[in-house]
């Protein structure tokens, strides 16, 4: 991987004076690949964009780009683009010399008929034709995030950065331009790297998601992966959701291991086979659709009071109460799993059901992370 | 658009103090002056107002056409002005002042008659001021600085000492090149000559430093050693310099072509309320309290040889010329020009020219 | 009707003193100057009259022309001295001094001596540039030249220079403004395009700069255009400029129909002025959103 990887970080830190924005970090991102750094704000996946920009300096480690040690180097001389989060368009200049504005310096070298030509693909591939003579401010929010992208993809660059490309966007919008972040990414042909908060974009339009937590990695892996295994209850959390419960095991019977919550009540798993020592303490990670209605008390089955009922659309999602437990369970049921509206009214009872198969295990100190 | 002018901030200032101290002092008889610095000293106001029992406000002016300005700009605040010579016919021209009777300023009749009863001051068949100190105005040089002992106007003019030679700004610079010219008719010169003048003046301006705007900007301009030359009030300015202790002296000297003589005098504000006061602060400015107070203030000469008589030692008194009326015959007393308006278009011109 | 005259009566509290300030203390005075500016002066005074000889005189007598182009000439020189020291100064405290705390000092600093007499920071420059200044005090010393010089003092440089250093924050609190406002964010993404800071500021930083430029110009232009001060203290005879005519002619000559002519002549210079810099701002005006 490392022969291969277009952007390699070797043991690359940030620090704020006493305050660590990334601890000493590894990664190291495939030629082509679409790249997504997700995570809460402030979890260090925006340093981690800015120093690969060359926006901050590295307190330690080493950052290279296409095998070259970039770590000094100033932006301007860095093979990387950047589509920034407020877009960050020049407001004085049309949209054409926005576009060109990379190829305008002498230092790029690009002949002025060469520019024109360029810029004028890089307006028809992001569809702004007919807006070329316009300024930045009497265009529309996907507008500028157009004009954005085309600046930043008209010079070539071997790793387009993108930060926060689509947060600006209202929500109809957004999903149409993650169509196009994910067209272009084909048409072009080059590394997109990506840092977003928001795990059901980063789940769409991503090879590798790079999960970040407090300054470091927690888990790097697809969208399937990340989903289906996720490697502590914060990947499992913050990807997807999911109900945390703390437990202990009690025993196992074959390829299923037995666990107690809080309640007394027995949770069966099959995904804990290297699991043997009862008493162990543990996390239990159930995905609220992954829950199905029951109606007698089987394997697995939990007694729930509704607390909240919350209508999406085909589904429901319901905020349960567990006996004897205080933190409320989530739970989303395809709306035809009740059969009347009464049946989900606050107070009244519902008997869910989870497969063995869906119930994740996580070694509790994990939890920290 | 600013139309202020550099002194008027701190006059205002001085007015502004000045009414508020009126406002206060309603009820106590009041007495305000617009006069020069050192015109209303400290040490023989107090004594004025003691004896009189009026309060004294004093405001001040840095140059005799301050007074018209002043005036014309609602001057209802001042009871007496104190002009020179060359401004007293222009404040009863202008309407600004009332005839004084005389037989109510007590030493009146001691003063120069030579002064009192100059045609200016006596006119229209009444007496419009009363004067007050008188003094010259003539050249200060280095003389550490110039090989032989220079005798005339002339050099004001000379290239040698082109860019140390400075010249008060003030229409008398006309008077001092008229003189230079050899014109006679200083106070009223024909077109053809204020038009040499005004040439005159103009090839002078590489030579000059900085014309100068008042006395104390004239004693550093000579301590800064900025200037080696120029025209000065008589008895100040040189004592002023040399006291400074630079490691140089500057010496007075008349030229050839005479110096020249100015005098203040008193004149009554058009329907002041404060008559009584007015009258009062003229009696006292020709005791010897007010001669000797005022001629010790500034170092000028007073016009009241009997009121000095015994307050003044013999060797100031020569000093002063007291009795000396003959060294008037010696100056070029001021006038006020026939043509005043052309006078102080000429020198404006000068000031201007590139 | 009630919320007619609720209306009226909140407009009247809210704007009536500053309806007065405007009416009594700036349209009556300009309507009382352009008024005088047509009386005739008659020795010892002037009386009231409507006629155009005062303007005929300003732009016939050589004496007022001359004065108002080296009035202009020198406020341009000014405004061109404060930009040229007034925009390294805002752009070092903006985006070279990475510490809050320091660019408040320095900024502070350049505009504490706004506090200080006007006069007194006037009157500096002569104790500097004097014969027996410091300035040639060093040069004796250091043995640059071997006597005094007197080129520094009583000339128009000497009051360019004192102008710019006494104008140099109104030309530095605009264009710290100005710069403190342009998003970072540009700037990275200049530099992320490929364009190095020397062209980054020539192609972004300076034409979004160029209102502070505008406004802190006008401001200079126009108070260096009013000086008065500068003249006297260290202007030499050929330092007159047009507040000092105005000061002669209110005062000295005692003509205020001339004076209130020029004084009109001066007002509509500066108004244009504004307009044209009024345009400039508007032509080079940017959403910086």
């Amino acid at each position: 991987m490392t022969s291969k990887s277009i952007v390699a970080l070797e043991g690359v830190a940030k620090t704020y004076g006493a305050f660590t924005a990334l601890h000493p970090t590894d990664l190291a991102i495939a030629e082509g690949e679409f790249v997504t750094l997700l995570g809460p704000s402030g979890c260090g996946k925006t340093t981690t964009l800015r120093l690969i920009g060359g926006f901050e300096q590295a307190s330690a480690g080493r950052i290279s780009i296409s095998g070259q040690d970039v770590t000094e180097r100033a932006p301007y001389h860095r093979p990387v683009n950047t589509v920034f989060q407020d877009y960050a368009l020049f407001p004085n200049m049309s949209v054409s010399d926005n576009i060109g504005y990379g190829l305008s310096v002498k230092s790029n070298n690009v002949p002025k008929a060469e520019r024109a030509k360029r810029v004028g693909e890089a307006v028809t591939l992001v569809g702004l034709e007919g807006m070329a003579h316009r300024r930045p401010g009497e265009l529309s929010g996907g507008q500028r995030q157009r004009v954005a992208m085309a600046r930043a993809i008209v010079r070539r660059p071997r790793v387009l950065l993108l930060d926060e490309p689509l947060s600006a966007l209202d929500v109809k919008l957004r999903e149409g331009m993650q169509v196009e972040l994910k067209r272009l990414h084909r048409e072009l042909g080059i590394t997109f790297l990506m840092v977003t908060h928001d795990q059901t974009e980063a789940l769409a339009l991503s090879d590798r998601i790079v999960v970040m937590n407090q300054g470091r990695i927690s888990q790097i892996g697809s969208p399937i992966e990340l989903y289906d295994n996720p490697a502590n209850p914060y990947v499992a959390d913050f990807i997807g959701g999911a109900n945390l419960v703390p437990a202990e095991l009690i025993g196992r019977d074959g390829d299923t291991a037995a666990f107690r919550i809080g309640n007394g009540m027995v949770v069966r798993s099959r995904r804990a086979t290297a699991m043997r020592e009862p008493g162990r303490r543990i996390t239990l990670g159930i995905r609220p659709e992954r829950f199905v209605a029951a109606t007698s008390g089987a394997t697995n089955s939990l007694e729930c009071v509704i607390r909240e009922s919350l209508f999406h659309g085909d589904r429901l999602r319901l905020e349960l109460g567990l006996d004897g437990i205080t933190m409320p369970l989530f739970a989303e049921l395809p709306r035809t799993a009740v059969s009347s509206p009464s049946g989900v009214e606050p107070g009244s009872h519902i008997t869910l059901l989870v497969d063995p198969d869906d119930v994740m295990v996580f070694n509790a100190k994990e939890d920290q992370e | 658009m600013r139309m202020r002018t550099l002194k008027t901030p701190m006059i205002a200032a001085f007015a502004a103090v000045a009414i508020t101290a009126q406002t206060l002092a309603a009820t106590a008889a009041e007495l305000n002056i617009l006069t020069w610095e050192g015109y209303a000293a400290d040490k023989f106001i107090s004594k004025f107002q003691t004896e009189s029992g009026c309060k004294v406000t004093a405001s001040y002016v840095g140059s005799n056409d301050d007074f018209a300005a002043k005036l014309a700009a609602g001057g209802g605040v001042y009871d007496i002005i104190t002009p020179s010579l060359d401004t007293v016919p222009m404040m009863r021209l202008a309407g600004f002042v009332q005839a004084i009777d005389t037989a109510k300023v007590q030493g009146h009749d001691s003063i120069y008659p030579e002064f009192s009863k100059n045609s200016d001051f006596v006119a229209e068949g009444a007496t419009w001021a009363v004067p007050l100190v008188w003094g010259s105005v003539s050249l200060i040089y280095r003389p550490d600085k110039f090989t032989t002992k220079p005798d005339s106007i002339s050099v004001l003019f000379d290239p040698a000492y082109k860019g140390k030679i400075s010249l008060w700004d003030d229409k008398s610079a006309i008077y001092w090149t008229a003189r230079y010219l050899g014109y006679n008719n200083v106070f009223d010169l024909t077109d053809e000559q204020l038009d040499a003048v005004k040439a005159k003046l103009i090839e002078q301006k590489p030579l000059i430093r900085k014309y100068w705007a008042s006395a104390g900007e004239l004693t550093e301009l000579m301590a800064n050693q900025e200037v080696y030359v120029s025209n000065a009030w008589t008895g100040l300015t040189s004592k002023d310099v040399n006291n400074l202790k630079k490691g140089f002296e500057v010496v007075e000297f008349t030229p050839k072509e005479k110096a020249e003589g100015w005098m203040d005098s008193m004149m009554l504000v058009k329907d002041t309320p404060n008559q009584d006061c007015a009258y009062k602060f003229m009696s006292f400015m020709q005791s010897a309290d007010g001669q000797c107070g005022i001629a010790e203030s500034t170092g000028y000469f007073p016009v009241n040889p009997k009121a000095v008589e015994s307050c003044m030692s013999d060797e100031l008194k020569k000093e002063r010329q007291v009795n000396n009326i003959e060294f008037v015959k010696s100056l070029v007393m001021w006038q006020q020009p026939k043509r005043l308006d052309k006078y102080l278009e000429v020198w404006n011109a000068v000031k201007a020219a590139p | 009707m009630t919320l007619t005259r609720r209306t009226l009566a909140s407009f009247l509290a809210l704007f009536s003193l500053p309806l007065a300030w405007v009416l009594l203390l700036l349209v009556v005075p300009y309507a009382i100057m352009i008024s005088v500016g047509f009386w005739t002066r008659q020795f010892p005074l002037f009386h009231p009259d409507f006629q155009f000889g005062n303007y005929v005189q300003i732009f016939s007598d050589p004496q007022y022309t001359t004065v108002i182009v080296r009035t202009l000439k020198i406020a341009t020189f000014v405004t061109l001295g404060a930009v040229i020291l007034g925009y390294p100064l805002a752009y070092f405290l903006v985006f070279t001094v990475r510490s809050a705390a320091l660019r408040n000092l320095l900024y502070m600093s350049v505009i504490v001596p706004l506090w200080v007499s006007y006069l007194l920071r006037a009157y500096t420059w002569k104790i500097i540039l004097g014969t027996d200044g410091a300035l040639n005090s060093l040069l004796v010393s250091t043995g640059i030249v071997d006597a005094p010089l007197d080129i520094f003092l009583y000339n128009q440089t000497a009051m360019v220079i004192t102008l710019v250093y006494i104008f140099v924050p109104f030309m530095v609190m605009p264009l710290f403004t100005v710069l403190d406002n342009i998003p970072r964010r540009l700037i990275e993404a200049s530099e992320d395009l490929g364009v190095g800071p020397f062209m980054t500021f020539w192609k972004v930083i300076f034409p979004l700069s160029l209102g502070g430029v505008i406004a802190g110009a006008t401001m200079t232009f126009c108070l260096a255009f009013g000086d008065f001060v500068a003249p006297v203290l260290v202007g030499g005879p050929n330092g007159t400029m047009v507040a000092n005519l105005l000061q002669t002619q209110f005062g000295t000559a005692l003509n205020w129909p001339l004076g209130s002519a020029l004084a009109t002549v001066v007002l509509a210079l500066v108004l244009v002025l504004l307009q044209l810099s009024m345009r400039l701002d508007r032509a080079g005006r940017v959403d910086l959103a």
